[in-house]
């Protein structure tokens, strides 16, 4: 057996889809040396001065040099998928979110025209959008969260004064709070930009979603460079 | 750094930007980093979900591809892996890259749609078609019909002959270039297994195409 050019069984041999010990050794060559590595040092070009020179070394190297060639012929092949793809994958995760919009994931809105409701992941796009727009910040997680008795004023029973009902009927409870992460470029003045997130964000609530707000916890989770 | 803090009176309030309503995700949104990205699609932001699958798709779309052989099966791997990943979203930690994460993804679905289409194979079948044609490019496949390098036909087909396991291994480390700790992550073998595999895929192959240099 000529060691470092012999397929113990062939590639036609194998059991499909077996995988074990033996599938997982690697037989050394003659002179010792670990064939793998000296396969990868070939097609490195990194070869030391005995696998230069070892017949059984040089004949693993040949190996991994005549295949590499076409390897690389194969790598660089860049075949797309056809847009249907994505298309229907999109498709089937908006059917899917629609489908399973439960009632907590709504917000139930203060509109004069009778009740209304804001999917949370819409409204957080909103808000992120805003941050999004601030020079050198970027939004990461947008958690919006009714104030108070919070499910009062969400789902399908989020009929408009159930919160000052189930709040002692103080002063009028209706809004949300804000949890939103950012990232910010290096070097921007954080104290200030964060000062600024929380006034566009309040804006924003009260001016694209008619919700006022009623805090907004802010985190500053990284930073990042211009590319 | 983290801030908190009640309502400041704004005065007068800051004009609002207009959120775009198209379905496809913002130029803006496909310049965001894959974290960024995760965590929005997390909380149920399908743009940004789109933005991370128009991103990574073409390259699931080949190591899917090279797996299963023939581009029908790998759209319908594609497909159902990103849907995979959106339905899994929430297990995703982060401990890896979004990439890790999804070619194993795209990895499992290709290996059990290959087991499953083996299951309707009958042995005799397999027989056939083993040992003869492992150097022959399959000569009518609608993906081949324009394949003019020999060689790149040979390698195809003989990809095709190895158990699927070194097949796996073999793409992710030689065409797709990752290391072999990430191999390990992507397939669920342990280092030693991923290399022993890669080198037995090798050796296989090189023996097919010897007689092509």
């Amino acid at each position: 057996m000529e060691v470092g050019r012999t397929v113990p069984g062939g590639p036609a041999g194998e059991t499909l889809g077996a995988a074990g010990p033996a599938d997982e050794r690697i037989e050394p060559l003659a002179c010792g040396r670990d064939a793998a590595d000296v396969w990868d040092h070939a097609v490195e070009g990194t070869l030391d001065a005995h696998e230069r020179d070892c017949p059984h070394c040089r004949a693993a190297a040949a190996d991994a040099l005549g295949l590499d060639g076409v390897v690389h012929r194969m790598a660089a092949e860049r075949p797309v998928p056809p847009p249907s793809v994505l298309d229907g994958v999109m498709q089937a995760v908006i059917d899917t979110v629609t489908a399973e919009l439960r009632p907590q994931d709504l917000l139930a809105l203060d509109s004069p025209a009778g009740p209304a409701r804001l999917s949370r992941a819409a409204a957080a796009r909103v808000l992120r959008h805003v941050v999004d727009g601030m020079d050198g910040m970027r939004a990461r997680s947008c958690r919006i969260e009714p104030v108070g008795s919070g499910s009062g004023r969400t789902g399908t029973n989020g009929a408009a004064g159930d919160g000052a009902a189930t709040n002692g009927g103080g002063a009028d409870p209706f809004g949300v709070t804000v949890a939103i992460t950012v990232t910010a470029r290096f070097g921007v003045d954080l104290a200030s930009v964060t000062a600024r997130v929380r006034q566009m964000v309040v804006a924003a609530g009260e001016q694209a979603l008619g919700v006022p707000v009623r805090s907004v916890d802010i985190a500053v989770v990284d930073l990042w460079d211009e590319p | 750094m983290r801030t908190r803090g009640a309502r400041e009176d704004v005065c007068p309030p800051p004009r609002v930007p207009a959120v775009p309503r198209e379905p496809e995700p913002t130029p803006a949104e496909r310049e965001l980093d894959d974290t960024t990205l995760v965590v929005r699609a997390r909380e149920g932001d399908v743009r940004a979900f789109s933005a991370l699958a128009q991103r990574h798709q073409a390259a699931l779309y080949r190591l899917a591809l090279r797996l299963v052989g023939n581009a029908a099966d790998a759209e319908d791997a594609l497909q159902e892996s990103l849907l995979d990943a959106w339905r899994r979203l929430d297990r995703f930690r982060g401990d890896s890259a979004f990439t890790t994460w999804a070619y194993r993804i795209v990895t499992n679905r290709c290996l059990d749609l290959l087991r499953r289409r083996r299951a309707t194979v009958s042995v005799e079948q397999v027989a056939e078609v083993a040992p003869e044609r492992l150097a022959a490019p399959e000569a009518g496949a609608p993906e081949h019909a324009a394949e003019v390098d020999a060689g790149l036909a040979a390698l195809r087909a003989a990809l095709r002959t190895l158990p699927d396991e070194q097949r796996a291994c073999f793409v992710l480390r030689e065409l797709e270039g990752l290391g072999y700790a990430e191999i390990a992550e992507i397939t669920g073998a342990s280092e030693t297994a991923v290399r022993g595999r890669i080198h037995r895929a090798r050796r296989g192959l090189a023996e097919v195409m010897r007689s092509w240099r």
